[in-house]
Parts: C-alpha cells; sequence; structure tokens
C-alpha cells in the first residue's frame, strides 16, 4: 500500500517536471551575439553616469575624508 | 492489482523518458543560439584603467558577524543585522547608530529597508520575517511595533521589499520563496522548485516587470513570475551553493556569486550563461555580488576576506580590495551609485569607493 503511494508520489512529481521543462524549453531565445551587444550598449549609455566608473569631483563625494589632502 | 502496478511502473519511466528528452532539447536549443563569448564581443570595447578603491568609513558597534545589510533610497541610511542578534540603522555620513533592535534569535541572516525609508524587515532562525517602524520618538520603543509578516518552516535567508511596503519577497531554508502582504500577514503566492535551501534573491529592476530571481543550495538560479508562483527560466551550472544573485541594471540578466569560488552572469534572453568570473588564484567562496550603476563593474565579496572588481563585460578582475578581518558576507552599492558597503564576520561595516585612474588622466 505504502509503496502505491510513493509510486503515487513519484509519477505526480515526474509529471511536474515534465511540465516545468516544456514550459522552459518553449521560450524564446535569442543569440548570444545580440544579447551582448545589448549588455555593451547598456554599459556605454550609463558609464558616464556611474560614479563608481568614472569617478565624481571629490566635492561631490557625500563619504569624501574630512581632512584636506595634498596632491604632490 | 498487477497490472495497474505494470501500468504505474511504465508511466514513471515514460515520464522520466520525456524528462530526458526535453533536457536535451532544452541545451540544444541553447547552444543553437551560441554563436560568440560575451568577452569576444567586448574586444572592442576599451579596457578599464586601474581602479584604486578606499575605505571611507568603518561602522563599528555590532558584537558578532555582520550577515546582512540593506541600503535605504536616501543613499545614506544603511541597516545591518548581525549574529549577536541585533539590528542597527546607521547614518553612513556620519556613522552614527540610529537604531538598534534586538531580536528574539540569533543570526539574523536577512535584513531590508523599506522603499520609503519608514521601516525595515528582518529575520533568520526565527523562522519569520518581522518588520519593525522606524520611529524617532526617543521614548518609543522599537521592539514594541514589531509585526510578524511571514512564517516558514526554516531560516529565512533572505528578505526584500517589493516596490512599496506593502508587500515583502522572502526566501527560506525550507526550500520556497513566498510573497506576503505586510499590513495582514497573508501569503500571497508561494514558490517551489528548488531542492534544497534557498540562500538568496533579487527582484528585477520595476520596468522589467514582475519577476525574481533566487538562488539555492541545489546550485540552481531560478526565475519566477511573481504573479503566477511559476519558474519560468532555470539555471544549473554552478558547481555548489548560490550565496547571492543580483540583477543587471537593465534588467536583461543577472549575477550570480557561489561557494565554488566563481561568479557568472546570465543573460535571460539568450537564456545562458554568457560569462564566468573566476581566476585559478580564488579558491574560496563568493559570498556576496552587486553591479556598479551602468552594470559595467561587478563587486563581489568572498570567505578569503577580499572584494574583487570585475570586469562584466571582458571577464577580467579590474581591482582588489583588501581590509575586512574575516570573510565579506554582504555586499551592495549604494543607491546612486557613488559608494558600496561590505559587512563582515569580522563584526564591521566598511563603506568604500573609488577612483578610476586612467591612461589619458596621467598623460597630462
Amino acid at each position: 500500500m505504502s509503496s502505491k503511494m510513493s509510486t503515487t508520489n513519484n509519477i505526480a512529481a515526474a509529471r511536474r517536471q515534465v511540465q516545468q521543462l516544456r514550459i522552459e524549453a518553449s521560450i524564446e531565445r535569442i543569440k548570444v551575439s545580440k544579447a551582448s551587444a545589448d549588455l555593451m550598449n547598456y554599459c556605454y549609455d550609463y558609464a558616464k553616469n556611474d560614479p563608481l566608473l568614472v569617478g565624481i569631483p571629490t566635492s561631490d563625494n557625500p563619504f569624501k575624508d574630512k581632512k584636506p589632502c595634498t596632491i604632490l | 492489482m498487477a497490472t495497474e502496478g505494470l501500468q504505474e511502473n511504465e508511466t514513471l519511466a515514460s515520464l522520466k523518458n520525456e524528462s530526458e528528452s526535453l533536457k536535451n532539447k532544452l541545451e540544444e536549443e541553447r547552444a543553437k543560439l551560441h554563436d560568440v563569448e560575451l568577452h569576444q564581443v567586448a574586444d572592442r570595447v576599451e579596457a578599464l584603467g586601474q581602479f584604486v578603491m578606499k575605505t571611507r568609513r568603518t561602522l563599528k558597534g555590532h558584537g558578532n558577524k555582520v550577515l546582512c545589510m540593506d541600503w535605504c533610497k536616501d543613499k545614506r541610511r544603511i541597516v545591518s543585522s548581525s549574529q549577536d542578534g541585533k539590528v542597527i540603522v546607521w547614518d553612513a555620513f556620519t556613522t552614527n547608530k540610529e537604531h538598534a533592535v534586538t531580536m528574539p534569535c540569533t543570526w539574523v541572516m536577512a535584513c531590508a529597508y523599506a522603499p520609503s525609508g519608514c521601516a525595515v524587515a528582518c529575520g533568520g532562525l526565527d523562522n519569520k520575517c518581522s518588520v519593525y517602524p522606524l520611529t524617532f520618538d526617543k521614548n518609543e520603543n522599537m521592539a514594541a511595533k514589531k509585526k510578524s509578516v511571514a512564517m516558514h518552516t526554516n531560516y529565512l535567508s533572505a528578505c526584500s521589499f517589493t516596490n512599496s511596503d506593502m508587500q515583502i519577497l522572502t526566501a527560506s531554508g525550507d526550500g520556497t520563496c513566498a510573497l506576503w502582504d505586510v499590513e495582514s500577514g497573508q501569503l500571497l503566492q508561494s514558490f517551489h522548485g528548488h531542492a534544497a535551501d534557498v540562500l538568496c534573491l533579487d527582484l528585477a529592476p520595476s520596468e522589467t516587470g514582475n519577476t525574481f530571481v533566487s538562488g539555492g543550495c541545489d546550485k540552481k538560479a531560478m526565475v519566477w513570475d511573481m504573479r503566477s508562483g511559476q519558474c519560468i527560466q532555470s539555471f544549473e551550472t554552478h558547481e555548489s551553493d548560490i550565496n547571492s544573485v543580483r540583477y543587471y541594471p537593465s534588467g536583461d540578466a543577472f549575477a550570480s556569486g557561489s561557494d565554488d569560488a566563481s561568479c557568472r552572469l546570465y543573460d535571460l534572453r539568450a537564456d545562458r550563461e554568457v560569462a564566468i568570473y573566476s581566476k585559478e588564484s580564488i579558491i574560496f567562496g563568493a559570498s556576496s555580488v552587486d553591479f556598479s550603476l551602468s552594470g559595467r563593474l561587478l563587486f563581489a565579496g568572498y570567505n578569503d576576506y577580499t572584494i574583487n572588481v570585475w570586469d562584466v563585460l571582458k571577464g577580467t578582475r579590474v581591482s582588489i580590495l583588501f581590509g575586512h578581518e574575516n570573510r565579506v558576507s554582504t555586499l551592495r552599492v549604494s543607491p546612486d551609485g557613488t559608494a558600496f558597503c561590505s559587512g563582515s564576520w569580522d563584526h564591521t561595516l566598511r563603506v568604500s569607493a573609488g577612483v578610476l585612474v586612467s591612461v589619458h588622466i596621467l598623460k597630462t
């Protein structure tokens, strides 16, 4: 009796997995070349506004050191 | 009776066969579109110069390992949680502690700031996620207004408000994620599919719709539809637990950090891994990852106490930051991208910023 229950559970789990895989297999995909180009374009578009990338003037930096710095 | 048993076995076998053939089909379809590598396309992109990272603030006050932190949308306040059971709200500019509450449990593994800045959520070994409104009334006890929202059957590993104070998304050691209504504590949606503890989650940037990504001890990263509870994509290329997931700012990709010592980038529209950020010299797990504002840089905290900064497009490391005296457990870039905060098992949080010293500057 108990083995029949676990078999039923196994079948239910297997059915769920098949349904899930069907969903995942059927999605629309684009080429890596196109996806990569889009990622690069996003970086380009926002690079100049990225303070950790291009830096910001010390006077605008909210986390600047409180003591003055000397430039050699 | 005997014939019934046979039928069941046949059905199970045929389902398993169908599973296998679907998995193969999935790999085939993904491979067909794998025409180039990201770093090859990025060959024509200018290399980044030398980065100099510096710690600007050190937040001291936790009595034990810092496990999680989150920025407030005001770009200066931070909430952090610790193994000592304490949740602290800091003003990162002044390093002052503005609020502190002691949870009834130790190991507060998750904390999050509400979008309004008026509340924080946290939880851990208590298996719950609770919301604390932040009050500036000196006479009021923060713990008195505590609201229990989420109930899991194992530890809370991650939590995040959605784009309002009204809903919270949680991830748990019980293998599920869940969406809750804060006011009523009602479960709105649950997300089943991970085969082991879920360790992390991140919500897609609001423009890209109602999805989120989760990572777990089953080495899988899964992307979910928040409304239906359906898993829409899953990725299994890591070789160990996924400790951290974070969306690329455009919402078209996400990064992951894992105990297998690598970070990876998965593109959602190509439906595959498109980059691995690793080095032979890096052998300790990555605990936490986040992108800079443009998505060009990936900051990753590691169990070897360091923070590595990766060029997302080229796949190379551009900087390494030392300073923490124990594992880096949590890392987030500030909302305006001017700095990043890291929390560590050394009991401290550090706010750091960098300067890119490029060749052009040196020439003049």
